[in-house]
């Protein structure tokens, strides 16, 4: 019995000697699986895995304190939610309308393009918020705000060209539609 | 035995009618001790960073979350809300990509001009230009009689559960049948 | 008079000294069953054959089983993953409610199970928890007659689990004190007694008093999953609106302001599993598009 104790740990000592940097790199590897485990011991019915699991619990002050109150803004509150029904419902007669009327109008068409623009935007940006929460993901959500605002700029200046060069938004689904 | 409770009992009364031999000043003040209720309870402030060492604080990190989106029954309500957001990035995407190749597009030595695409468009056989338009009607149809439907709720109308269902199951009916109809023409 | 108490308890005689313990040793003073004991700790003091023999009940041919699967995970376990459990009931020895399964496999079958319940019938909001994909309250979930299909029970969707079916609510009550859920008034009332309030007035907090706090439409709202550090969620701005639109408070500009950014409100995008989900009925999204449609303009 003692022998082969003494020759494992022998052997142990040869190993860790032998390759030091393997061991550790195991040993490292290892922690981290048993740490991720307790992290986030995923439902092991659900397939797919989370894109963004959920962070452990953790209370912000102790169980009596209310959570924070942000200081208002209507810019990103009310006038921001009053605009984009704004805009969504002015969409609904911009599309209608050049297509039933039959009418090709330069105006209307940049009116149409710059709603839809502004439609698409609000809407990717609440996919953001939505999604990449800023106290979980401040840098990614910087990023994809800011690659969000360069894409309005590319886009529209995209469309400024297409509508200067080309038979307009308008007519050009019609044309390709029945092609 | 007898004796020794009358003792303890008449000698409790005496510790309390001490309490109510009061100083003049406490009665004037209102601090008469038999007004006030006393609870024997040490109460202490927790702040928050002992708050974080406790046990409890602990046992919170290991806890899982339950399962959500798998589990949920599926109904008109969440599903048509989810398929409202993917059809509009789906919508929003084309057009955003279009846009930007547009822009690049006589750098690289793409042709997108309206004229060569329905020229490509035209090439293609009947079940592929049926099967495309389809793909950008039934987004399109839907994101906007759904759309409809959303700004309606906004102005807090027609958001009971039935007319939500009854809604619901009208907007899928209406667009796959405009979609068709869209992509047939 | 202490010293007299003192000796005279000393002087007491054993038997009538009272231990203030109140355990009792019953085979201590009596040799004969210490005796009976010492010989053989395995033989019963009374043979089988003179005892009446109870026997498991055969199964029952019209039995109605029904499966109830169950989610499990346990605190002193912490690195095993939550799974699944099964346990059959007869229908029949069953209550009609979802809640009464749960107690019955609690108290015959599987006493480590662990839920919340109080009141068992829909006031206080204990019970909540998602059953066949739904949030509802137990006590107020018929279990479908239907038995051929199992049945599944899990915690409210999207909280942290503390065992079992009991959710940690930390954070959704660290919410509801945050809108201040009580009323706010600067002046006295006008009859220094009451603050009174019209039939019409009052008639307006009819469907907003009725919540009970049970976290269904909070926990069944996919905006809240993924928000639920800063979204309020349906069941609190479902209180808030009741806040707002009662005459009698003062502060419905402030309640208001505290609402008016990306985050507290605005995050609902009308998906209405918070309505459909709601097991007293009530309609938290009316009340979120009512509170939005007042500060539209604002």
């Amino acid at each position: 019995m003692a022998a082969t104790f003494r020759t494992s740990t022998a052997a142990a000592r040869a190993f860790s000697l032998a390759s030091p940097a393997f061991r550790t790199q195991f040993a490292a590897r290892s922690t981290f699986t048993l740490q991720s485990a307790l992290r986030r011991s995923a439902f092991h019915t659900s397939p797919v895995r989370a894109l963004l699991p959920p962070l452990p619990q953790k209370i912000q002050g102790t169980v009596n304190d209310p959570v924070n109150v942000p200081s208002p803004s209507p810019t990103h509150g009310s006038y921001h939610w009053t605009i984009e029904r704004v805009v969504s419902a002015a969409l609904v007669p911009l599309t209608i309308a050049p297509f039933a009327a039959g009418a090709l109008n330069p105006l209307m068409d940049g009116i149409f393009i710059s709603a839809i623009l502004l439609h698409s935007h609000i809407g990717f940006q609440s996919v953001i918020i939505d999604y990449l929460p800023n106290w979980r993901v401040p840098t990614i959500r910087k990023l994809f705000n800011w690659a969000l605002n360069l894409a309005f700029v590319v886009v529209g200046w995209g469309f400024y060209e297409f509508e200067t060069n080309d038979v307009g938004l308008t007519e050009g689904v019609k044309r390709i539609w029945k092609a | 035995m007898l004796a020794q409770r009358f003792a303890q009992t008449s000698l409790r009364r005496l510790a309390v009618q001490q309490a109510r031999f009061a100083a003049p000043s406490a009665i004037a003040t209102g601090r008469v001790f038999t007004t006030s209720q006393y609870r024997p309870v040490a109460a202490t402030i927790v702040d928050e960073k002992q708050a974080q060492d406790q046990v409890l604080a602990q046992q919170r990190l290991k806890r899982p979350v339950s399962p959500h989106l798998s589990i949920y029954r599926p109904q008109v309500t969440w599903y048509l809300s989810g398929l409202n957001r993917i059809t509009g990035c789906i919508l929003s995407g084309t057009f955003y990509i279009f846009g930007a190749a547009y822009l690049i597009a006589p750098v690289v030595g793409w042709h997108l001009e309206t004229a060569s695409i329905a020229a490509a468009v035209a090439a293609w056989p009947l079940a592929v230009k049926f099967l495309a338009k389809s793909f950008f009607a039934l987004p399109f149809t839907f994101h906007t009689f759904n759309g409809i439907r959303h700004l309606t709720w906004d102005t807090a109308t027609m958001i009971r559960n039935k007319q939500v269902n009854i809604t619901g199951w009208a907007v899928v009916g209406l667009s796959v049948v405009s979609a068709l109809g869209l992509a047939l023409i | 008079m202490a010293l007299r108490l003192a000796s005279r308890r000393m002087l007491a005689p054993q038997v009538f000294r009272r231990s203030m313990a109140t355990t009792i040793e019953h085979s201590k003073g009596e040799p004969i069953s210490t005796a009976a004991e010492a010989l053989s700790a395995s033989r019963p003091p009374v043979p089988a054959s003179k005892t009446s023999t109870v026997e498991e009940s055969k199964p029952d041919p019209d039995a109605k089983m029904k499966t109830f699967q169950i989610y499990r995970w346990n605190p002193d376990n912490p690195t095993e993953k939550p799974k699944m459990q099964s346990y059959k009931l007869d229908l029949n020895k069953t209550g009609p409610m979802m809640l009464d399964a749960l107690i019955r496999i609690k108290n015959e079958i599987d006493p480590t199970l662990t839920f919340r319940r109080s009141c068992r019938e829909g006031i206080c909001g204990s019970c909540a928890m998602n059953i066949d994909g739904v949030n509802t309250l137990a006590c107020l979930c018929r279990i479908p007659t239907e038995s051929s299909k199992d049945s599944r029970i899990y915690p409210l969707p999207h909280t942290y689990v503390v065992k079992d079916l009991v959710p940690d609510l930390t954070q959704f009550y660290k919410q509801y004190k945050s809108i201040k859920p009580y009323l706010q008034r600067d002046t006295p009332p006008p009859d220094g007694r009451e603050n009174r309030q019209s039939k019409a007035e009052r008639l307006k907090l009819d469907g907003l008093y009725e919540c009970i706090l049970c976290a269904c439409c909070s926990t069944s709202c996919p905006s809240y999953w993924w928000n639920s550090e800063e979204y309020l969620g349906p069941a609190v701005l479902l209180q808030s609106y009741r806040w707002i639109a009662d005459s009698r408070d003062e502060r419905t500009l402030q309640r208001k302001d505290a609402l008016n950014n990306s985050m507290s409100l605005y995050r609902c995008h009308t998906i209405l599993n918070c309505s459909r989900t709601c097991p007293k009925g009530l309609n938290p999204a009316l009340a979120i598009a009512e509170i939005k449609k007042s500060m539209a303009f604002t």
